[in-house]
């Protein structure tokens, strides 16, 4: 049998992988790929405990499936926002998009 | 054989994350994150989550991978290998993270529930989460449906070329 906490470990894993990409990439389609794995270390999180704790209980689960659904419309408006700035600046490097700055 | 598989399936879960934030270059780091989320689905079969193993492959594998592979050939230049992807804080992005990681290790190694096994039974199935997304959640549901139908018109609206 597999102890929770050996799932929880993973989804730690998983979130903090994510966050060391999103701290460090230069490239914003790598840092958008960074967020998705935090989000998957996430939604194996919600599952995990819904699975353990939740005998007829379903709420992980559809927590998980708003994740999912939230995580793809965020992806679509991110690599869309991407590419219409690579349009204007000819760049996808986080260093190069100071439009905003002063 | 669960126990086994589970295992094997985490293990290159973690080699596949750690490569598609790690590797050079970007169109290797969207194959290995496609990997990754393969394996994700596996792991939600592990815990009797069926359905949500099928809606990981068909949303990420079949619609979002695709959607990040586009942008990456759309966006030329950025695959050459010889640009530098990672900045100059990564080694404090690195203690960063890794301080936090050992923050959810003393987390998860200080709770009651670190050991706990699976209770016995085939979990919540496919009927109770279809229940439960209609009757308690039919607000969120019907939410993520505007929500979805926003982010389509707001995706049109900003890739779309001025005349």
């Amino acid at each position: 049998m597999i102890p929770l906490g050996h799932y929880v470990l993973l989804s730690a894993f998983l979130f903090c992988v994510g966050l060391f990409g999103v701290l460090t990439q230069r490239n914003a389609i790598r840092f958008l790929i960074s967020i998705e794995i935090m989000l998957n270390g996430a939604n194996i999180n919600l599952v995990a405990f819904n699975r353990y704790f939740g005998a007829s209980d379903a709420t992980g689960q559809v927590f998980a499936l708003f994740v999912i659904g939230v995580a793809a419309a965020a992806s679509v408006v991110g690599l869309v926002l991407v590419i219409a700035v690579y349009r204007l600046r000819k760049s996808v490097f986080i260093d190069d998009f100071n439009l905003l700055k002063w | 054989m669960t126990e086994t598989v589970f295992y094997i399936i985490a293990v290159s879960l973690c080699v596949f994350a750690v490569l598609s934030v790690t590797v050079k270059d970007v169109f290797h780091s969207a194959v290995w994150l496609a990997l990754a989320l393969l394996s994700v689905a596996g792991i939600f079969l592990s815990l009797d989550a069926a359905f949500l193993g099928v809606i990981q492959v068909l949303v990420y594998v079949g619609g979002i991978m695709t959607l990040f592979i586009f942008a990456i050939k759309l966006t030329a230049r950025i695959g050459d290998r010889s640009i530098r992807q990672v900045s100059q804080q990564s080694v404090c992005g690195g203690i960063v993270s890794a301080g936090i990681f050992g923050v959810f290790l003393i987390i998860i190694y200080a709770n009651q529930w670190n050991d706990m096994m699976l209770p016995p039974g085939q979990g919540i199935g496919l009927n109770g989460l279809g229940k439960a997304l209609l009757t308690t959640y039919a607000l969120p549901f019907e939410f993520i449906s505007v929500l979805l139908l926003a982010a389509l018109v707001g995706a049109i609206v900003i890739g779309k070329v001025k005349q």
